[in-house]
């Protein structure tokens, strides 16, 4: 008798054990890191941007290029900066941030041309969650500031942690 | 006039006329537009519904074989068929054309995104904008456009003669498809000069119901594919026979299966050789039935994909056991409704019965052949 209650207590024990439970702020997915700086792929990424901003016309259209960029730019800094590249990293940050600025603006013209925007707008709420989330975690591993020492100018100091909360202000104003 | 003439003059019309009137026992609950119209019955009386298309598709297929037989006896000349085209085309123009298929309602919410909200139809779906009244009947809202760019450019014209009006926008969708019909009919009898040939393709029941009825775009992507082959056939003109080739694979991307056949004749023309076009035509029905039968690789054979290789049997109606098959096939493809319109359901038995319905009329027909060329030379060699 005794033995229907140990097993099943066993085999909850030992899928706590085994198991990591992750309690995720927000369901927005971001996407695989994209082609880094300096590979092949990267020039074609850029191309291929280039060329989807004509091919995402309209302004719900213009929202989800402007919204996916964003991300990639996201993932590419949070690679970049755990692979202590910070002035990649800085640059792809400040990529994102100018994608995501966009973002609600598109929403705001689609609003005009009395488009229903409820869904896009929970949308930009959850992405804005996801991105300072992710933005929070890499606070914590990149140094306060760095210098960067060109080869033919001045040092240049950057503060990574100003800048990561600056991009954690922009996402704030969309929650 | 001789009496069986007589008779399909009479029944023709009246069948076309019945098939209308049913049409409108399908009327979606949903499409408030034609709410005056709705009645329900179609749905409250399945199997009644299903007794009446029956019905219907035995008198369509039966005054098709009669057709063919007047006018192979010559009993029914050009001008009997000009007027037997112009009232198939003005009396199915006023069907509703969902009876059997939402497609139409596709079209026209595709083009709704591109033409009045300036979306992408490719990035944005009909489904993201919430309120808009096509939502609650339009069965494919939740999908990006299922078609090519070249459909979509050319929805412009009847999504803007429709002037913004449903009711309007989805008659003229339906005009602007039946005018593709009759550039068909009129690309058949240009290319094989003969009335049977234009019948056995104009009046197949299967043809009526998906483009006259329920008004599909594969004819637009037929002709336009046609167009390009009589292009090169009677005036040997190639880059804009390349153009409008190019165009029909943009509209629905089946007709690409035509390529090699396409590349070959452009070849032969270049050089300036001769073309064998009762081949080209009898290899571009084998592409076309090779595509249509490799269609559920994608999805499931649909009824309207008969029409991708019909106009080109019609042109090779020599090949007297395809024919046959062509016809059998038509039918089946027309009884694959049968399931859904009796059992309301795509699941359980359904798949099984459309599988089973579409095959049995060619397999009947396989036998005849096996009979009358099998075995019945041998019993009277004997």
């Amino acid at each position: 008798m005794i033995r229907y209650f140990w097993i099943p207590l066993l085999t909850l024990s030992l899928f706590k054990i085994f198991t990591n439970v992750s309690f995720a702020q927000s369901n927005y997915v971001l996407p695989y890191p994209p082609p880094m700086p300096g590979s092949f792929l990267y020039k074609i990424r850029l191309l291929s941007e280039q060329i989807q901003q004509y091919w995402y016309f309209g302004n719900f259209g213009q929202f989800s290029y402007n919204l996916k960029q964003s991300d990639k730019y996201l993932v590419q800094a949070k690679t970049l900066f755990e692979y202590e590249q910070y002035l990649l990293g800085e640059e792809a940050l400040k990529k994102s941030d100018m994608y995501f600025k966009n973002s609600p603006k598109y929403l705001g013209k689609a609003k005009e041309e009395n488009k229903n925007i409820d869904r896009l707008q929970k949308i930009l709420k959850e992405a804005a969650s996801k991105h300072i989330e992710v933005l929070n975690e890499i606070k914590t591993h990149v140094p306060e500031e760095i210098t960067w020492s060109p080869e033919k100018s001045q040092p240049v100091k950057i503060f990574l942690r100003n800048k990561l909360t600056e991009a954690i202000y922009i996402r704030q104003s969309c929650l | 006039m001789s009496m069986m003439k007589k008779l399909f003059f009479i029944l023709y019309p009246f069948a076309l006329l019945s098939l209308t009137i049913f049409s409108y026992f399908f009327i979606d609950s949903n499409l408030t537009y034609l709410k005056d119209f709705y009645s329900g019955f179609a749905y409250k009386h399945r199997y009644s519904a299903t007794f009446f298309y029956l019905l219907i598709l035995l008198i369509f297929f039966t005054l098709y074989i009669l057709l063919l037989k007047l006018i192979s006896k010559k009993k029914i000349d050009f001008k009997d068929l000009r007027y037997l085209i112009f009232i198939t085309i003005a009396l199915l123009l006023f069907s509703y054309p969902a009876m059997l298929s939402f497609d139409i309602f596709n079209y026209i919410s595709t083009s709704k995104v591109l033409f009045f909200y300036y979306e992408n139809p490719y990035i944005i779906m009909p489904i993201e904008f919430a309120g808009d009244p096509l939502l609650s009947f339009t069965h494919a809202s939740n999908k990006i456009a299922l078609y090519g760019p070249s459909w979509i450019l050319i929805s412009a014209i009847p999504y803007f003669t429709g002037f913004g009006n449903f009711i309007v926008t989805l008659f003229s969708f339906k005009l602007f498809v039946s005018m593709f019909y009759l550039g068909t009919v009129f690309l058949i009898w240009k290319i094989s000069k003969n009335l049977v040939y234009v019948s056995f393709f104009a009046f197949n029941p299967l043809v009526i119901i998906e483009t006259l009825l329920s008004g599909h775009n594969d004819i637009v992507m037929m002709f336009f594919s046609l167009f390009s082959f009589y292009l090169l056939m009677k005036k040997k003109i190639i880059i804009p026979a390349f153009i409008f080739f190019i165009f029909s694979i943009f509209i629905k991307y089946s007709v690409i299966f035509l390529f090699p056949i396409f590349i070959y004749i452009i070849l032969k023309t270049i050089r300036k050789q001769p073309i064998d076009w009762k081949n080209i035509f009898y290899f571009s029905f084998l592409l076309m039935a090779g595509a249509f039968i490799l269609s559920p690789i994608r999805e499931e054979i649909y009824p309207w994909y008969a029409i991708w290789f019909l106009p080109f049997i019609s042109i090779v109606f020599q090949k007297r056991t395809l024919v046959y098959i062509s016809v059998a096939l038509s039918f089946g493809l027309l009884l694959r409704y049968v399931p859904f319109m009796l059992f309301g359901t795509h699941f359980g038995v359904t798949p099984f019965l459309k599988i089973s319905v579409t095959l049995t009329p060619v397999f009947f027909v396989l036998i005849y052949v096996f009979l009358r060329d099998k075995l019945w030379l041998k019993i009277f060699s004997r």
